[in-house]
C-alpha cells in the first residue's frame, strides 16, 4: 500500500468502525428488548442488581434513579454496561463481565482453533476442485464433507471422546480434570478436531471458496497472466483466495460459537458455552445476557477485521 | 480421459432436452435422495400423529435391554430401557416437524416481504434492511434461543419462532439480489411499462416465475437448520423432555451406555439424524445446481 | 500449407498448419467446430492481419496458438510451428498422443481427450513461449489487467520475468521508458495507478508496453481495438503502426473492423465458419479494382461505407443471411447459404463439396468454386 493511499483508506475504515459501533448498538437493543419483554420483569432485577433495596417504595426508586420508562432503563442498563457492569450471576453471586473474561478465553480458543481447522481441510479440496474440475477424488471428498456436516456435532463428539479412551487409553477425558501423564496436549486438540469437522461449516466452506476461486479463475484478468508467462496463483490469490478466505471466516465464527455451546457440553470445557447452557438452564439472565452481547461483539469484531482485510487489499475500495 | 461423441443425425434434435437429462448426475441422486428422505419424513410423521407406530413407544421392557436391531420384533432393536427404538425414532419426528414447519413459514414469508421492500422499493428501505440483516447475523442462533429460553422458557414454537426471524436476512438478501438482477436486464421496467400494476408485478412475475425455485431451496434448507436446532437443544436438555422421544435426547441418554460399549442406543438416532438433515441439504443443494446454477450450453 | 510471399530463407516465424479447435455442446450433443482445418503462416516482421465476423474462429485460433484454450475438447488436431533462433518447434508437439479423433465420411464425429495430461504437456511446451517469444494482447483491456495491482507493478512482473533487466530498480525504469513509448502521459504518476483509473485508451497502451517489454518475436493482438472509442481506436492504431516499425516484431492482427486490418496489415486472411477463405497481400486482397476474389470478401468491402456512398446517401450494403453456426456446418462451401456469385455450372459443387484453397496468384489464395479450377491448392 502506498503511503498516498492511507488516508482515503483510513476513511474506509472509520466508516466500517462505526458501522460496527451502529450495529452494537443494535445489538443492545434488541438483547435489552428481550429482557424488557421477559415475565417476571429481570431488568429491575439487574438494575438494581448491586444493591437490592427492593423493599424500598416506588418513589424512593425513582429517587435512586431506577427509572420506570423503557428508554430510561435502556439507558440506566446500557450505562451499566459501559462501565463493564454486567450485573451479577443469580446463581453464584458473582460479577458476570470477570466471569466471562476468565472463560471465554478458552471459548475463543475453541472457536478460531475449529476455524482453521476446517479451512485446513476444506482448502485443499475446493482450489484442487477449482484448479481440475470434477475429478473422482475431490467428488468423494465433498460428499464425505456433506455427510460430516450433517453428522450431529455431540454424537461425534462423544464417538471421538470413545476412541480415545477406548484406544489411548486416555481415562478421564470428559470429567475434564488431569490426564495420564504423556498425552494431556491432546486433551486439547480433540474438541478442536471435533467442531472442525462436524460443526456443519466444512461444506459451505468448500462450495464458498471454490466457486469464488472457480470464477476468478475464469476472469480476463487471469487469461491475461497466463499468457505472458506469469504464475497464475499469484495473481489469483488476492481476488480468489485471500478474500473469500476471510470472507467465509468471519461469516461462520456464529455458527462456530453455536457449536461451542455443544461441544463444551460434551467435553466439560470450561468456556463460554458451557457457561450459557448451565445460565439457560437457571435463568440465570445477567450471564446469558452478558454471553450474548460478548459473542455479538465477537462476530462484528471478525467481521470487521474481514472488512479491514478487504479494504486493504482492493484498490477500488479506498476510492469510495 | 473424456470422451466427446456426436449424435449422429441432424443436430438440433437434442437441443432443449428435459432437464432431467441434461443436468449432471450427481445432483439427481441428490435430489431423489433428498426426496426420499423428505416423503420418509412426511409419512412417518403422519404415521406418529396418529399413533400408527409399531410397537408402544413407552413400554418399557427390562429384559430386552439395549437389543441389537432385528431381535425379536423390534426392527431397530431397543434402547436402555428396553422401549422400541422404531417406534420410538417414528415418535421424535413430531418434536421437530410442526416447529420447523413453522420456523421456514415464517422465514420465506418474512424473508419475501424484506427482500421485496428492499429490492424493489430500494433506497432508503435497503439501508435500513441491510443494516437488520447484519444486526441479526451477529447473533450465533444458538446464544440468542438460550437467552430467549433463560428469559421467556423452553417453549419449541418460541424457539422456532426465533429460528425463522434469524433466517429472514438470508432470503431477504437472495431475493433482493433476484431484483437487482431482473432490473438490470431491465425487466421491471418492462413490466412496469405493459402498465402491469406493482402487486401482479412482485407476486406473480417476481416472485412465482423467478424465485419460487429460489424459495423452495431456502425452505428446504431451512427445514434442516430447524432439524438441527431442534435436536441440538433437546440434547441440551430443553427440548423434549424425557419420556417423550426427540432423536436429541434419545442421543444424550443413550450416550451414557457408551462407556459399557452400547453404542446403538445412541447411535440410532445420531444416523436417523445425520440422514435426515443430509436428505434436507443435499436436497437443497442438488435443487440449486439444477434450477439456479449457470446454464451451461 | 501457405507459404508467405516475403519469407526470408529460414521460413515463417509461425506456420500453423491443419489446426483444428473444437468445443462441445452438452446441450445439443454436438462438436462447436470453431477452427476446422486453418492453416496461417507469419514471417518474421510481417504483419498478418485475420478479418472475419465473431464467430469465425478467429480469436479462437490465435488463442490455440497461444496455448490458452481451455475448455474441452480443444485443439485437437494439427500442427502450430514456432521457428526462432534458426530452430523450429512444434507447440502443439505430441498431441496425437493425448487426442484421439474419430472420422465418419470425412467429418469428426467423436474425440477422445486426456486434458487434464495435454495440459500439463502443453504447459511444458509453452513455458518459454507465451510472453517472452509470442505476446498477446486482448479485447477490453480494462478487464484484461489485474485489477488488484498497479500497472506498473504488472508491467515489471513481465520485465523482471522476460529480459535481463531482473533488478527491481532497473525493471521499474525499463517499465517507465516502455510507458513512454506507448505515449502515456507522466510515466512515473501512471505507474502506481490502478487500472480503474484508467481510460479503456490508456489500459490498452499499457497491456501493449506489457506485451512489447518482453521482446517478443511475435505479438497476437486479439480485436485490440473493438470496445474503445473511435477516437480513441484510430490513436491505438497509429501507435501500433508506429510500434511495429520500431521494434519490428510479427504481429497476427485480429479483427472484424476492415479499415484498421487495412492500415496495419502486410498481409490478410479472411476467415468464415472456421475456415480461411482467403488469403493474399493486402494491397492485392482489398484493392477495389480487384476482381478476383472470395464472395464474401467482396460482401465485406461492399458493406463498408466510404465517402462515395455516404456522399450517394446509398444503403448500405448488408450480406444477407446470418452468420455461419459453426455447430451445424453444411457440407459443401460454407458460404454457399449467403452466396451472391453462385452459378449453375458450380452449384453442384458449391452444395455438396468443400472447395479447395486455390492459387488465384502468386500468393494470392481463394477458397471458392468459381476459382478452384484455376490453380492448386
Amino acid at each position: 500500500m502506498k503511503l498516498s493511499a492511507i488516508k482515503p483508506v483510513s476513511r474506509v475504515l472509520a466508516r466500517e468502525l462505526a458501522v460496527t459501533a451502529l450495529l452494537l448498538l443494535g445489538v443492545s437493543v434488541v438483547v435489552f428488548g428481550i429482557l424488557y419483554l421477559a415475565p417476571g420483569d429481570p431488568l429491575n432485577i439487574l438494575l438494581e442488581g448491586q444493591s437490592p433495596r427492593s423493599d424500598l417504595a416506588l418513589g424512593m426508586r425513582e429517587a435512586l434513579g431506577v427509572s420506570r420508562t423503557w428508554h430510561g432503563q435502556y439507558a440506566t442498563w446500557f450505562g451499566k454496561l459501559l462501565q463493564g457492569n454486567f450485573g451479577n450471576s443469580i446463581r453464584t453471586g458473582l460479577p458476570v463481565l470477570p466471569e466471562l473474561a476468565r472463560v471465554g478465553v478458552n471459548t475463543l480458543y475453541l472457536t478460531l482453533g475449529s476455524l482453521a481447522f476446517t479451512l485446513l481441510i476444506a482448502v485443499p479440496i475446493a482450489v484442487h476442485a477449482a484448479a481440475h474440475g470434477d475429478t473422482a477424488g475431490n467428488t468423494v471428498a465433498t460428499l464425505v464433507a456433506y455427510i460430516f456436516s450433517a453428522v450431529p456435532v455431540f454424537w461425534f463428539g462423544y464417538i471421538v471422546v470413545y476412541v480415545f479412551i477406548h484406544q489411548l487409553g486416555m481415562f478421564p477425558l470428559i470429567s475434564g480434570t488431569a490426564t495420564r501423564q504423556g498425552h494431556a496436549w491432546l486433551y486439547f486438540l480433540v474438541p478442536i478436531f471435533v467442531l472442525g469437522i462436524a460443526s456443519g461449516t466444512l461444506s459451505e466452506m468448500i462450495r464458498h471458496l471454490r466457486e469464488e476461486l472457480s470464477r476468478v479463475l475464469a476472469e480476463d484478468y487471469i487469461r491475461t497472466a497466463r499468457a505472458k508467462g506469469a504464475p497464475v496463483w499469484r495473481h489469483a490469490f488476492k481476488e480468489g483466495f485471500l478474500i473469500p478466505v476471510t470472507e467465509i471466516m468471519s461469516a461462520k465464527i456464529p455458527f462456530l460459537l453455536g457449536g461451542a455451546v455443544i461441544v463444551e457440553q460434551v467435553f466439560n470445557w470450561p468456556g463460554m458455552g458451557r457457561m450459557a447452557w448451565q445460565a439457560a438452564q437457571d435463568r440465570d439472565f445477567p450471564v446469558i445476557m452478558g454471553i450474548a452481547l460478548v459473542a455479538a461483539a465477537f462476530v462484528r469484531l471478525g467481521n470487521l477485521l474481514q472488512r479491514v482485510v478487504f479494504t486493504a487489499v482492493n484498490p477500488r475500495a479506498s476510492k469510495e | 480421459m473424456r470422451r466427446y461423441v456426436q449424435a449422429p443425425g441432424p443436430i438440433g434434435e437434442y437441443s432443449g432436452l428435459p432437464l432431467w437429462q441434461r443436468a449432471a448426475p450427481l445432483d439427481l441422486v441428490y435430489v431423489g435422495y433428498g426426496l426420499l428422505v423428505v416423503a420418509v419424513v412426511a409419512a412417518s410423521y403422519l404415521l406418529g400423529t396418529f399413533g400408527w407406530l409399531p410397537d408402544d413407544p413407552q413400554r418399557v421392557n427390562v429384559a430386552l435391554i439395549n437389543a441389537a436391531p432385528f431381535t425379536s420384533g423390534h426392527v431397530l432393536g431397543t434402547d436402555f430401557l428396553g422401549r422400541d427404538l422404531q417406534a420410538r425414532l417414528i415418535l421424535g419426528i413430531q418434536a421437530y416437524f410442526l416447529p420447523g414447519l413453522l420456523a421456514i413459514t415464517i422465514s420465506v414469508v418474512g424473508g419475501c416481504v424484506l427482500g421485496i421492500l428492499a429490492g424493489y422499493r430500494g433506497g432508503w428501505f435497503d439501508t435500513i434492511i441491510t443494516y437488520f440483516d447484519n444486526l441479526i447475523d451477529s447473533f450465533p442462533r444458538l446464544v440468542l434461543i438460550l437467552l430467549v429460553i433463560a428469559a421467556f422458557r423452553p417453549d419449541m414454537y418460541y424457539i422456532m419462532v426465533v429460528v425463522g426471524i434469524t433466517s429472514m436476512p438470508a432470503i431477504a438478501s437472495l431475493i433482493a439480489g433476484k431484483i437487482a438482477f431482473l432490473r438490470q436486464k431491465n425487466f421491471i421496467e418492462a413490466a412496469h411499462a405493459l402498465g402491469l400494476p406493482a402487486r401482479t408485478v412482485i407476486l406473480k412475475h417476481i416472485l412465482w416465475f423467478n424465485c419460487r425455485a429460489l424459495l423452495v431451496i431456502q425452505a428446504t434448507l431451512g427445514m434442516a437448520e430447524a432439524i438441527l436446532i431442534e435436536t441440538s437443544l433437546s440434547y441440551l436438555g430443553f427440548g423434549v423432555q424425557e419420556p417423550t422421544p426427540s432423536w436429541g435426547n434419545m442421543v444424550q441418554a443413550g450416550a451414557n451406555y457408551f462407556l459399557q460399549g452400547r453404542f446403538w442406543p445412541s447411535t440410532a438416532p445420531a444416523l436417523a439424524i445425520l440422514a435426515t438433515i443430509l436428505g434436507f441439504q443435499l436436497l437443497g443443494d442438488g435443487l440449486n445446481n439444477l434450477l439456479e446454477g449457470k446454464r451451461r450450453k | 500449407m501457405d507459404a508467405p510471399v516475403l519469407s526470408g530463407v529460414e521460413g515463417p516465424l509461425l506456420a500453423i498448419e491443419n489446426l483444428r479447435t473444437y468445443f462441445y455442446s452438452r446441450a445439443k450433443r454436438a462438436f462447436i467446430r470453431s477452427v476446422d482445418g486453418v492453416s496461417l503462416g507469419v514471417a518474421r516482421g510481417e504483419t498478418l492481419g485475420i478479418v472475419g465476423e465473431s464467430g469465425s474462429g478467429k480469436s479462437v485460433t490465435a488463442l490455440s496458438a497461444a496455448g490458452l484454450v481451455t475448455a474441452g475438447p480443444g485443439v485437437i488436431s494439427g500442427r502450430i510451428e514456432l521457428r526462432t533462433n534458426g530452430t523450429g518447434y512444434n507447440l502443439l508437439e505430441g498431441l496425437e498422443k493425448y487426442a484421439r479423433v474419430t472420422e465418419q465420411d470425412g467429418r469428426v464425429m467423436a474425440v477422445e481427450k486426456d486434458e487434464r495430461g495435454w495440459r500439463t504437456h502443453s504447459e511444458q511446451l509453452m513455458a518459454g513461449v507465451r510472453g517472452k517469444k509470442i505476446a498477446m494482447i486482448f479485447q477490453n483491456p480494462r478487464s484484461a489487467l489485474n485489477p488488484y495491482s498497479t500497472i506498473g507493478k504488472q508491467l515489471v512482473e513481465t520485465i523482471r520475468l522476460h529480459t535481463n533487466f531482473r533488478g527491481r530498480r532497473e525493471a521499474k525504469e525499463r517499465a517507465i521508458h516502455w510507458l513512454e513509448r506507448v505515449r502515456i502521459d507522466s510515466p512515473r504518476l501512471r505507474f502506481d495507478n490502478f487500472p480503474f483509473g484508467m481510460s479503456g485508451g490508456m489500459c490498452q497502451r499499457a497491456m501493449l508496453a506489457m506485451a512489447l517489454s518482453a521482446e517478443p518475436s511475435l505479438l497476437i493482438a486479439d480485436e485490440p481495438t473493438t470496445g474503445l472509442d473511435a477516437t480513441i481506436q484510430s490513436r491505438v492504431v497509429d501507435l501500433l503502426a508506429e510500434l511495429k516499425a520500431g521494434t519490428g516484431v510479427a504481429t497476427i492482427l485480429i479483427s472484424h473492423d476492415i479499415s484498421v486490418i487495412q492500415r496495419l496489415s502486410d498481409r490478410i486472411a479472411v476467415m468464415y465458419g472456421g475456415t480461411v477463405v482467403e488469403t493474399g497481400r493486402a494491397e492485392e486482397v482489398l484493392a477495389p479494382e480487384v476482381v478476383v476474389r472470395h464472395p464474401y470478401t467482396a460482401a465485406l468491402l461492399a458493406s463498408i461505407p466510404n465517402a462515395e456512398t455516404i456522399r450517394r446517401k446509398s444503403y448500405l450494403q448488408a450480406i444477407e443471411g446470418d452468420v455461419l453456426d459453426t455447430i451445424d456446418v453444411p457440407r459443401g462451401c460454407r458460404f454457399y447459404g449467403r452466396c451472391h456469385r453462385v452459378t449453375d455450372a458450380i452449384r453442384e459443387n458449391c452444395a455438396g463439396l468443400e472447395p479447395p484453397l486455390a492459387e488465384v496468384a502468386p500468393g494470392h489464395k481463394v477458397r471458392c468454386w468459381l476459382y478452384a479450377a484455376a490453380g492448386k491448392a
